[in-house]
């Protein structure tokens, strides 16, 4: 595999399912979002230190998710590629639930609103769940368009799992927190 | 897709070398066992702390595996498979790829470079006809496979960048890249293109087919 071809200069790329597209198409842009979160979670990984440990084999487990849900959202439904894709959307989405639960059973209750940051690891967590709302919504854009290679219908499933992730990923900062001991502040209106 | 297993790691004895031209040859290794694959995929090759990305040419239903290698001078891995002794045990990994034929009602055009003939050698082993192939080389000893994939081919084009100034190319040959020939000898319309080979070649005819050929899906493989 070779890190550039130079066959996207022009503005244009393939999808894995072989349309040539805009490279502002929706998929396109969904997959940069994706993209951008997954580095996101790149820097939280590399921010948590021992204590963190278990959390940062979830989080791979989440980057390398989005390399599937990236995958997914590249392959228009029908093809032979999408027919070589694991699945994906229930099971991740189920996971992340249960790794929710997991945390909100050790973290204390929500007080209010919470000011994003705290420890860099939270910081970044917070940023990643932003990052997340993001991808989520133009997954929802790219759902919601007319072209032959946007519609989609399973692309519900994708949606769903970030809207969990992004759940997920609020713990996540609130369980950094519990971990290195920095008090959370919260909105005082 | 059905007998594509997940990708694993595997031991591998090598059986043979065939060199195709002076400068490229064919290996065959042991299958392992549990090992499936579907035409177009390919395995990683380790071999003195190096490890590099070969296209299978050969078909699911093949007893061992094969790959085409082109000896790179000064090259990590190439020339020492050159050198390699029949018989010693490498380590492999895969299948690797999604670059699988996806049938559909547009015309296949396939485009190779080199050694990029090698994942339409399986695809044709496998049973693939009637599309059209520009197998480009510099040279009509650089067409390798010729033999075995213009017969599936419903229109069947050598590209020979540099011909040979005092030899008349077959009536198959044509004198030109395969940029060119995707240019100027297809009709206009819709067409899944496939290449693979050289990155000059999949930036140049993706270009192409933007250009003329609005419509058309694109799937590619670089492999220098």
């Amino acid at each position: 595999m070779k890190a550039y071809t130079g066959g996207g200069d022009a503005g244009k790329t393939s999808l894995l399912s072989g349309e040539r597209v805009d490279k502002i198409h929706c998929r396109i842009e969904a997959c940069g979002e994706v993209d951008e979160l997954s580095s996101v979670l790149g820097a939280l990984v590399a921010s948590l230190s021992q204590e963190g440990r278990e959390l940062q084999g979830e989080l791979r487990e989440v980057q390398a998710d989005l390399f599937r849900l990236g995958a997914r959202l590249s392959t228009i439904p029908g093809s032979s590629a999408f027919a070589m894709l694991p699945l994906f959307g229930e099971e991740q989405t189920r996971r992340l639930e249960a790794a929710i639960d997991r945390l909100e059973a050790r973290l204390p209750p929500l007080q209010g609103f919470i000011l994003p940051g705290g420890h860099p690891s939270a910081a970044w967590a917070h940023v990643a769940r932003t990052v997340c709302r993001r991808a989520e919504r133009r997954v929802v854009r790219c759902a919601g368009e007319r072209a032959e290679t946007a519609r989609d219908e399973k692309l519900g499933d994708l949606i769903a799992y970030l809207n969990r992730l992004s759940s997920y990923l609020f713990s996540v900062a609130r369980e950094c927190n519990r971990i290195f001991n920095v008090p959370e502040r919260t909105w005082q209106a | 897709m059905a007998g594509v297993t997940e990708t694993g790691r595997f031991r591998s004895r090598l059986l043979s070398r065939a060199w195709l031209s002076a400068d490229t040859f064919q290996l065959d290794l042991e299958r392992p066992p549990g090992f499936y694959f579907a035409p177009g995929q390919g395995i990683r090759l380790s071999d003195g702390g190096v490890e590099r990305e070969y296209s299978l040419v050969c078909a699911p239903h093949d007893q061992h595996l094969s790959i085409c290698v082109q000896v790179v001078a000064g090259g990590a891995l190439t020339p020492l498979l050159a050198g390699r002794e029949v018989g010693i045990v490498l380590e492999l990994s895969g299948p690797h790829g999604y670059f699988i034929f996806q049938p559909s009602d547009r015309p296949a055009v396939l485009v190779a470079t080199g050694t990029g003939i090698a994942p339409f050698v399986s695809m044709v082993k496998s049973g693939l006809r009637g599309f059209t192939l520009l197998q480009g080389a510099s040279s009509i000893e650089g067409l390798h496979y010729r033999d075995l994939v213009q017969p599936s081919a419903g229109r069947y084009l050598a590209c020979i960048s540099r011909p040979a100034p005092d030899h008349a190319l077959p009536a198959w040959g044509w004198p030109g890249r395969v940029s060119e020939a995707a240019r100027n000898e297809l009709s206009p319309g819709q067409f899944d293109f496939y290449l693979c080979g050289s990155r000059t070649m999949v930036r140049n005819v993706a270009a192409i087919v933007d250009e003329r050929f609005p419509g058309s899906r694109v799937f590619f493989e670089v492999f220098y």
